[in-house]
């Protein structure tokens, strides 16, 4: 038994070097300004490479990831929203059937629509970051409004009935009723919708045409895809930063799903 | 709600339904969008359109060409044969197996190693493509990680891993990348196990290799059909990471479908072909989802 559970160690602790090793090498990488690709313990700690990745060509990357992410979702976020809450509560017969076989739709490969969405953009101009937000749109929305919906079906009609019988107007009670009590649900639609956004990188390779529109998803594989010297702490930092917002989107959001869907409904 | 019984709209909504109407008018229009092009996908697959030169406006129809060179030209098939390979044992052996032995194994554990560990699966999975990307490329070139740690100290010359042994690493990479989502599922999965059953076996006399093949197997064969639904189509499609690795190559020994499909739209420029594999890569993706649907729904 003693001998099983030391072979069982072992595995696991094989399995954690093979996770960490990676993080390890970027971490060390991104403060060594001298950096070359080995893995050592940098003779001078330094941010230097974190602030040639916030300046320049790199910071210009960093504001076209988050135009597009940000665009993104709030035009999904906008447009979802005034659908969702509309087949919330109009119960129009097959509602749900139609809304489950749209998401079933986008479960098939996005590549298999990506010719007709090129050619679209391609014919109407739009091959640069705003066609990038309005295709990932498209693509987001059945998933978004399907999440909506569920969150707009928990907030009780019998609270906006009592507010519409002491003559509050729609706007009222959806800014001051079905809003508060759907935000974690909004939250959750916005940030996720960011996210993959920001990961985004089929369509900025296909849409993005010049390097001065590139988000950082394409910044950085043009770099290492370079041959010739690599600049592994320029990149690693690079890295960090790009990686960052979409670590941090899941641990707020973790927080926001406990606390928010809980929330979600009649209390007291 | 149940005394309105059959009405369709709240009533104090019914005053305001134009106004909810006009509020879904744009995600109509954006799923319309949708639909169209999905049906224009299906259409171009009949025709010789292309990216460049006079087919890109004076494209004709060619009936089953695009289909029927599928199987008679090289690559297809190749590709086809490397993405199952990729898929098979990236997600289904790789993410599948090893995140259930992680959640198997790990839910008895506390401390150290089961956070580094849960930590580390995460991280890799929350990762930008590309940042994962970069990440192998470095650690596996020539002056790499890998290099530096394992190979030179045993005495044996650098090896360039993204060049002799491109279709492993990308496998290993997306192993990597993605087991985290396989180890919440099956971790939630074993949370709905109940003690009792397991340990009524157990006290059958059914050891650890019996109680999981015989009792926790089947309890949790939804979890698992779920999962393997989602995972092999994400895998079948995935596209960022191979193309950011290795392009494809070198030669043509990693370019799954969806590089594949990539290279001959816009690459070559044939989009009428390109269309006819995005079609045919749809009809596989339906008939996998099909099996485990069905695999989902067998009874007990």
């Amino acid at each position: 038994m003693m001998n099983k559970s030391r072979t069982l160690n072992i595995a696991l602790a094989f399995m954690a070097v093979i996770w960490v090793s990676p993080f390890a090498w970027l971490l060390s990488t991104a403060v060594d300004p001298i950096a070359t690709g080995q893995l050592r313990f940098p003779k001078e700690l330094g941010l230097n490479n974190f602030a040639q990745a916030l300046t320049g060509e790199s910071l210009l990357q960093l504001w076209n990831s988050l135009f597009i992410a940000g665009g993104t979702a709030t035009l999904t976020l906008v447009v979802a929203s005034g659908s969702a809450y509309a087949l919330s509560r109009l119960k129009i017969p097959g509602r749900n059937a139609f809304l489950w076989s749209l998401v079933l739709l986008r479960m098939l490969p996005p590549t298999g629509i990506l010719v007709p969405i090129y050619f679209a953009a391609q014919s109407v101009g739009l091959l640069n970051n705003v066609g990038i937000i309005v295709a990932l749109t498209v693509l987001n929305l059945p998933f978004a409004m399907l999440l909506l919906k569920n969150f707009f079906d928990t907030v009780p009609v019998e609270l906006e009935e009592a507010a519409h019988v002491e003559g509050a107007s729609l706007a009222t009670i959806l800014r001051r009723v079905v809003l508060p009590m759907s935000k974690a649900g909004l939250a959750v639609v916005w940030f996720f919708t960011f996210t993959s956004a920001w990961n985004e990188f089929l369509f900025p390779l296909l849409f993005s045409r010049t390097e001065d529109a590139f988000p950082m998803s394409m910044g950085l594989y043009s770099a290492f895809g370079r041959n010739g010297s690599i600049q592994y702490g320029f990149l690693a930092a690079f890295s960090i930063i790009y990686a960052t917002p979409a670590v941090a989107v899941y641990f707020l959001l973790r927080r926001n799903m406990n606390t928010g869907f809980a929330g979600v409904g009649v209390k007291g | 709600m149940q005394k309105s019984g059959k009405s369709w709209v709240s009533p104090w909504l019914s005053g305001s339904v134009p106004v909810l109407i006009v509020a879904a008018i744009p995600a109509l229009i954006f799923v319309g969008v949708l639909l169209y092009f999905t049906g224009w996908a299906l259409m171009f697959s009949f025709t010789n359109l292309e990216l460049y030169g006079r087919k890109a406006t004076e494209w004709s129809f060619v009936g089953l060409d695009n289909y029927e060179r599928l199987f008679t030209r090289r690559g297809f098939l190749e590709s086809l044969w490397t993405t199952l390979n990729f898929t098979f044992f990236s997600a289904i052996i790789g993410q599948s197996i090893l995140g259930f032995t992680l959640a198997a194994v790990l839910r008895n554990m506390y401390g150290g190693v089961r956070s580094v560990l849960e930590v580390s699966l995460m991280l890799g999975w929350l990762l930008p493509d590309i940042v994962a990307a970069f990440l192998w490329s470095a650690t596996t070139s020539k002056t790499g990680l890998v290099n530096q740690l394992i190979v030179i100290p045993l005495g044996m010359e650098p090896v360039n891993f993204l060049n002799d042994y491109a279709l492993p690493v990308v496998i290993l990479a997306n192993i990597w990348k993605g087991t985290a989502w396989s180890y919440l599922l099956y971790s939630a999965a074993l949370d709905n196990v109940s003690k009792e059953v397991v340990e009524a076996a157990k006290v059958d006399g059914a050891n650890a290799w019996q109680r999981t093949r015989r009792v926790i197997l089947p309890i949790i064969k939804p979890h698992i059909g779920t999962n393997l639904l989602f995972i092999t189509i994400w895998t079948f499609t995935y596209f960022p990471l191979i193309y950011a690795l290795t392009g494809g190559g070198p030669g043509s020994k990693t370019e799954v479908l969806s590089i594949f499909l990539y290279k001959q739209s816009f690459g070559i420029g044939k989009l009428g072909y390109g269309s006819a594999i995005s079609v045919a890569m749809l009809v596989i993706v339906g008939v996998m989802s099909l099996f485990y649907l069905r695999l989902l729904k067998e009874p007990e």
